[in-house]
């Protein structure tokens, strides 16, 4: 339904190019919820907004060979009148920030009206009783009332709600969901990742989720994309990349964080270095400098590894074989507890 | 008087800091020449906590459980309004003047945000070198050759101490918010969400260096976070929050593998964890509506507007913060015998030891 | 001193490696402001402007006639008056045979004068009872703005005609000391509010709740912590103070209060020639005219500095 292929998003700075998305291709299937998981800075939310085409241009400049199609049609050249009717009706995008994403001086009534109006055709009088389903569907208790309610009245989750009540009012084939959750506290977080998958079921939309939290796409998706410094590190069905990561990248975010699910290590492996410097891209794999598996023939970009099925790594080590583990090891890997393994194993 | 419940977790022999029914009211005012107050803020409300020396508490809540002020209360940004922080035989709840500042060069902070923690305008070396001068620890030249030790000591060049904070990632930054923390040689530190504003990749590097200093210094941590993967990896002790009191506090694996309490059981079931596994056959407690605002706090258990097992009592009766176990792991709940089989299907149990 | 050892454990360096941000060459604070200041080729030539009249008026005497005694108060031409430009006097001589070249710097000197020491003296007024009003609140800072408030509402020259009269009747150089005063005193207000702005800001930001569980006091917050955060807008402000308070004296003296003679001003260049305007409109435009370049270029100066200090350090 969706196809990016080898899209390129340049910033131009006074200082040279910032490369925030290096070449990206990937598709989302109909009624499939793919994940996009990265770190600042990994070009996941450059990625969405190229899809939306709400990107700033210039600084930003989508390079040329670039081609994002969504159902047949051509998304990068699209005239911004051809733009605005996909955007909202067949693509709809909701943020990490709902009180930025929201209009502080418009009750909730007129930005839900706006899209069913004008999407829709729908009367006033219509487009009122749908927003209010719409406001039940994603519960929000006493819908009627709260329809005229201003945003800052709203607690966070609840603003939230609203923006996803916003963003399926025109039934849209597909929900880029852009770090949804972040901005809100876990039992929060809870609540609308459920509404989230619940409407997915009930409407049959296609998702996108964008997010830091291997935690959160875990039980949200059928298939994960792992970004690293603009480029695609690996790319899986979502139980495939969790019971067998292929990329030091995804084995290092996997043991990096504390879990919940693993016995507790003395110290945790860390990812040493910082984040990627997207002005100064280095040659070859973009993870090399903190990479434990390094090799000399990272100086050079890896082909795709293809592990099955659609699983895909870019890497050019085998980080499954035990003398690479070995290898590794001495730099300070530290493969995932027994008991992970153990589990992970298990099906 | 008699003491309040929370206070039998208090061992006084080995407590560095002991915190006794501290109250923080902000107060609401209204009127613009003649200002009268109309009510309140209760931010933290009635909270008892003790941390042993050496050890680390996790301090755990999600946003508005009072869980910041508590240790902004500690380290005196606010004025208490009522109750009992003692450090030793201290007590900072009222301390004042050169007791103050005697206080603050034991007890140190370190915030969220290192982007917004480091003064823009100072140099790396005027950053951690401020508060060896402001306690006056020795000459010009002696603190420098401190503070270049202190980079070494959080893993930074030492070539750095001339350069701005902006030049640096968050992960460094907070390596040089924490290398400032140290710099007096501080007991105790309060960690407020640490690790919460930095990369998932960077996050490890920080608990590590945390961890390792507390080793090699002795330091005591009151570790503040929403995140109860990061708090069940940094403490031993854990002790829950909602809306300006503690719901639950126990030992680490105590906690997360047999909660007395529904608000730490929903809290866990909430954690997303990184393994569709676990994920697709884990069953949430998804807690009804919204946190209740903190000026009007419900009567009876403060929780039971979103409790799934509440009965009428708990609109009635405030449940004590009480040892349900016999082994010091107290819990504010009129029915915690009852939580365990509210998390049975849900929680993360039954993958061994947790 | 210290029970610390600098101690290397195999995984203390590993946490941080120059990124090449790090490698890059490193440009100062001021460095950076300076770079993003000049690339502003208005301000810069403002700033060209400016120096050119500052140091004209330094070596007034130098320039004009070669020797530093000279007052052109009292040189006077007799054969030539009211001449338009003529050989010997470029921008012509004045209804008494003063030449206007002469006039014009020296006149330059006075102006310049009150504008910068007025600037000084109001944006240290401003500072402290913004800062004090800003940090402490309460009603302190109610009290603070109230007055604030109320030096705003006087309309502001008459209350300066009037005060004036009776302050700077004394003639020459205490005149010159007395419209400082004068201004300073009255111009302060705006410069208060913006401290006082800055300041509450400031005050409630991480990095001050930092510096505080240090232990520092007050002072050290306001002066070392939130002061230099809100050097910015001050500096900005204190630019285009120097162009108000030279139109302040300008208008001053154009009325008779400002500068008495034999002290002269641009203010009391244009307020003497006025009767003359219709026989030589040089005289009116001469230094109508200086007093525009002036101030307009002290404006584009201070639109430049806000500009390079206003988006937080980042290097560009």
């Amino acid at each position: 339904m969706l196809e990016v292929k080898d899209l390129k998003v340049y910033f131009r700075t006074r200082e040279g190019n910032v490369h925030a998305v290096d070449g990206v291709s990937f598709h989302v299937d109909e009624g499939e919820s793919l994940g996009i998981v990265g770190e600042s800075g990994s070009g996941k939310s450059v990625t969405s907004l190229s899809i939306m085409r709400l990107l700033q241009i210039p600084p930003a400049q989508i390079m040329d060979g670039s081609s994002i199609v969504f159902q047949d049609a051509e998304l990068v050249d699209m005239e911004e009148s051809e733009m605005r009717k996909i955007r909202g009706r067949q693509i709809a995008m909701i943020f990490q920030d709902p009180m930025t994403s929201l209009n502080p001086v418009l009750t909730v009534e007129r930005q839900l009206i706006e899209p069913l109006q004008l999407h829709l055709g729908l009367s006033r009088g219509e487009a009122h009783n749908r927003a209010r389903e719409l406001l039940e569907a994603v519960g929000i208790p006493d819908a009627e009332r709260r329809l005229r309610s201003y945003p800052h009245q709203f607690s966070g989750g609840m603003r939230q709600r609203v923006m996803i009540a916003i963003a399926i009012a025109a039934n849209p084939k597909l929900l880029i969901a852009d770090e949804p959750t972040t901005a809100l506290d876990v039992t929060v977080q809870a609540q609308i990742l459920e509404l989230i998958n619940r409407l997915r079921r009930d409407l049959g939309t296609s998702v996108m989720l964008i997010t830091h939290d291997l935690g959160v796409v875990a039980g949200m998706t059928d298939r994960i994309i792992v970004m690293y410094a603009g480029k695609i590190a690996e790319t899986a069905s979502t139980d495939e990349l969790f019971a067998n990561p292929r990329h030091p990248y995804t084995l290092g975010l996997l043991s990096a964080v504390p879990r919940l699910d693993e016995e507790r290590p003395t110290e945790l492996q860390t990812i040493p270095g910082s984040p990627p410097d997207q002005l100064h891209p280095i040659e070859g794999c973009p993870f090399q400098p903190r990479c434990p598996f390094v090799l000399p023939q990272c100086k050079q970009y890896p082909p795709a590894r293809k592990i099955a099925g659609n699983h895909v790594a870019y890497c050019w080590v085998d980080v499954t074989d035990p003398e690479e583990q070995k290898r590794a090891m001495q730099r300070g890997f530290i493969p995932l507890t027994e008991i992970g393994r153990s589990y992970l194993a298990q099906s | 008087m008699e003491k309040p419940a929370g206070t039998a977790t208090v061992n006084a022999t080995d407590a560095l800091m002991r915190v006794e029914d501290l109250v923080m009211h902000f107060p609401i005012t209204q009127g613009i020449l003649v200002q009268r107050q109309v009510g309140a803020i209760k931010a933290v409300d009635g909270v008892s906590l003790s941390v042993k020396r050496g050890q680390t508490l996790g301090l755990v809540g999600e946003s508005g459980s009072g869980k910041s002020t508590i240790g902004r209360c500690i380290v005196r940004l606010y004025k208490p309004t009522s109750g009992h922080i003692y450090l030793d035989n201290d007590d900072l709840a009222v301390a004042q003047g050169t007791q103050l500042r005697e206080v603050r060069r034991r007890v140190q902070m370190i915030f969220q945000d290192p982007y917004a923690s480091l003064n823009p305008r100072f140099t790396v070396g005027g950053l951690i070198a401020e508060p060896m001068q402001i306690h006056k620890t020795g000459s010009k030249a002696e603190i420098r050759e401190r503070v270049e030790q202190l980079l070494d000591r959080v893993g930074m060049n030492r070539r750095f101490i001339d350069r701005y904070p902006h030049e640096f990632s968050g992960g460094q930054r907070q390596r040089l918010a924490i290398a400032r923390a140290i710099a007096i040689e501080p007991e105790f530190i309060i960690a407020d969400e640490p690790v919460s504003a930095l990369d998932v990749s960077i996050r490890a590097q920080i608990l590590n260096l945390m961890q390792r200093l507390q080793d090699q210094m002795g330091l005591t941590y009151l570790f503040v976070s929403h995140d109860l993967s990061v708090v069940r990896h940094v403490a031993p002790r854990i002790a829950v929050m909602y809306l300006g009191k503690i719901m639950e506090v126990s030992d680490r694996d105590e906690i997360y593998s047999n909660p007395l309490h529904p608000y730490s059981s929903a809290l866990l079931s909430a954690v997303p964890i990184a393994n569709p596994r676990v994920e697709k056959q884990r069953k949430r407690i998804i807690l009804k509506g919204d946190l209740p605002s903190p000026i009007h706090i419900p009567p009876g258990c403060r929780f039971h507007t979103r409790c799934p097992i509440a009965q009428d009592i708990c609109r009635q009766v405030e449940p004590p913060l009480e040892d349900k176990t016999g082994s010091n792991h107290l819990a504010a709940c009129h029915f915690s015998d009852r939580v365990g089989s509210l998390t049975k299907a849900g929680s993360v149990q039954g993958l061994g030891t947790l | 001193m210290s029970t610390i050892q600098s101690e290397q454990s195999p995984q203390a360096g590993i946490g941080v490696e120059l990124t090449p941000e790090l490698l890059r060459k490193r440009r100062g604070q001021l460095r950076i402001i300076f770079d993003r200041f000049i690339r502003n080729k208005v301000a810069v030539a403002g700033l060209a402007v400016l120096a050119l009249i500052t140091l004209a008026a330094i070596f007034a005497p130098v320039i004009t006639h070669q020797t530093a005694t000279f007052d052109p108060n009292t040189a006077t031409d007799v054969y030539h008056i009211a001449s338009g430009p003529i050989p010997g006097h470029p921008l012509g001589t004045d209804y008494v045979g003063r030449d206007e070249v002469a006039r014009l710097l020296f006149g330059a000197r006075v102006s310049l004068l009150v504008g910068l020491a007025s600037m000084v003296a109001s944006i240290f007024i401003g500072v402290s009872v913004g800062a004090l009003a800003g940090y402490y609140g309460g009603w302190l800072d109610n009290l603070m703005m109230r007055v604030t408030d109320a030096f705003l509402a006087i309309p502001l020259y008459l209350i300066l005609f009037v005060l004036a009269a009776t302050f700077t009747t004394g003639s020459g150089s205490a005149s010159v000391i007395g419209v400082i005063v004068l201004i300073a005193a009255f111009s302060w207000p705006a410069t208060a509010r913006i401290v006082r702005g800055e300041f509450l800001g400031l005050k409630e930001r991480e990095f001050l709740l930092a510096a505080r569980t240090l232990g520092a006091n007050d002072f050290r917050l306001m002066l070392r912590h939130i002061l230099p955060n809100a050097a910015g807008p001050v500096i900005v402000a204190a630019t285009l103070l120097v162009g108000f308070n030279i139109i302040t004296e300008s208008t001053l003296s154009f009325f008779n209060f400002g500068v008495q003679p034999p002290e002269s001003s641009w203010g009391t260049m244009l307020a003497t020639s006025q009767d003359y305007f219709s026989e030589q409109p040089l005289l009116v435009l001469i230094p109508g005219v200086a007093i525009l370049i002036t101030v307009l270029s002290i404006n584009l100066v201070g639109d430049g500095l806000r500009d390079a200090l206003d988006p937080y350090m980042t290097e560009r």
